[in-house]
């Protein structure tokens, strides 16, 4: 608890010192005077959305896992009681000895489907059955811009936008215009990004992380000290960008590709709400 | 009023001495018996006076209300009383002998592994747990500073519950 006391006593020095330094008279009056009207602020508010689409299939099960899963199923069959399927196998594996040994026909099967011919057709049927591939075209491909990728983990949704002079990799954002909460600048950067054909549920109005940095001496203009951006959690429900959208603007990265597009300390900061499944 | 009536009733009933003598004629006393009826036997002559609501009542209210009283404590009495759960009863068709298998008795390497088994485990599960424990603390310490920077800047809305969420 230490550490975050300390962050945020060290971030309320820094911002008060922001409102003292342009007035270097300050009184305390102004200041508190002035920290409420969002013009003198100098940080500029952005909307960040983390779309993520949940898995789809179920993780693969790692050695140490199948080895458990067998064993537990061991355990389970020598503990149990006999079932009613394997009770008439024992009946009819007696009857069969039986006939054998006595060699004359007793009253023809009531049954004529034995337990043996039972299994032998579940067996073909399971053999028969081809259940879907786990790795698609996608991901032989590596194609990222595809949702139908790495249908076990979680996929983000990241876009190239050009900051300054720079092409930057990162969450989709917009900038917060007075009079809406920041959760609607989050949900108008997802209609902007693809013409209302993404659905997403949002998880709750509180943000899940937060960035900020400073701009750069030359950006900096009187006012403008730089930018703090909210990162919104969703869930894409339906929808997907449309062919026609151009490629490489954006991709469907796991947690672990990340690392190949954003910044070191952006990513730090986007790590921490990501779980990792 | 009544005594007044009585007497007239009686009076009416006696048989009419002196005129039609000693013994009246039957069609003529009936008769004269049906038409004092049919105007006396509306009016209950031997109904008690008419009782005041006010005596009784409390105490038949009284009276109903211990009623309902001893039933609740004999309710209650009874919920006390555990019900049996379904589920904890082996069906009848379970309890038969020839259900159960023949114990099987494990080599000794099977049992070694099984074991060693269990306690690599146990450890891969505890690591779970911790790496699972501090992802969650990972993410709620993002998000309770994502708060407190908006609060920083002055905005209410990230307090307030999302409604969509609720079920």
């Amino acid at each position: 608890m230490a550490a975050p006391t300390r962050r945020t006593v060290l971030g309320l020095a820094r911002c008060w010192r922001r409102f003292e330094s342009p007035w270097s008279l300050g009184s305390r009056s102004l200041t508190l005077a002035a920290a409420p009207s969002n013009s003198a602020s100098p940080w500029r508010l952005l909307g960040a959305l983390c779309l993520q689409r949940p898995p789809l299939v179920s993780k693969q099960l790692t050695p140490m896992q199948e080895e458990m899963a067998a064993l537990l199923q061991q355990i389970e069959i020598e503990r149990s009681l006999y079932s009613d399927h394997e009770l008439r196998a024992l009946d009819e594996a007696e009857q069969l000895a039986k006939k054998k040994s006595d060699l004359y026909e007793e009253d023809d099967e009531k049954n004529i489907l034995l337990v043996q011919d039972l299994e032998d057709m579940w067996e073909q049927k399971f053999l028969q059955f081809k259940p879907g591939a786990r790795i698609t075209d996608a991901d032989v491909k590596n194609d990222r811009s595809s949702l139908h990728r790495k249908l076990d983990r979680n996929l983000i949704l990241l876009v190239k936008e050009k900051l300054g002079d720079q092409d930057i990799w990162m969450l989709p954002q917009a900038e917060w215009q007075p009079g809406e909460t920041l959760r609607q600048t989050a949900e108008r950067t997802l209609a902007t990004l693809s013409e209302n054909n993404l659905e997403a549920k949002f998880l709750g109005n509180a943000p899940c992380g937060h960035y900020k940095f400073k701009f750069p001496q030359a950006v900096r203009a009187e006012g403008s000290l730089g930018a703090k951006i909210f990162f919104f959690k969703a869930l894409l429900l339906t929808g997907d960008f449309s062919p026609a959208v151009e490629k490489g603007r954006h991709v469907w990265a796991s947690k672990e590709e990340l690392g190949d597009y954003l910044k070191p300390k952006y990513l730090a900061q986007v790590r921490r709400f990501l779980l990792d499944l | 009023m009544a005594a007044a009536a009585l007497g007239a009733a009686w009076r009416a009933l006696r048989p009419a001495s002196g005129l039609l003598g000693p013994r009246p004629t039957q069609p003529r006393d009936a008769r004269r018996r049906a038409s004092l009826l049919s105007f006396w036997g509306f009016v209950p002559m031997r109904a008690e006076p008419l009782r005041k609501k006010k005596k009784v009542d409390p105490e038949k209210d009284q009276a109903a209300k211990e009623r309902l009283q001893k039933r609740i404590r004999r309710l209650e009495k009874a919920t006390q009383e555990l019900i049996p759960v379904e589920e904890f009863i082996t069906p009848v068709k379970f309890l038969n002998q020839a259900r159960q298998r023949p114990p099987v008795q494990l080599p000794f390497e099977e049992s070694e592994r099984s074991a060693l088994l269990l306690k690599k485990w146990s450890l891969y599960k505890q690591r779970e747990h911790e790496l699972e424990r501090a992802a969650i603390a990972s993410l709620l310490e993002a998000q309770r500073e994502a708060v407190r920077e908006l609060e920083l800047t002055l905005h209410a809305e990230a307090n307030k519950r999302d409604p969509g969420l609720f079920p």
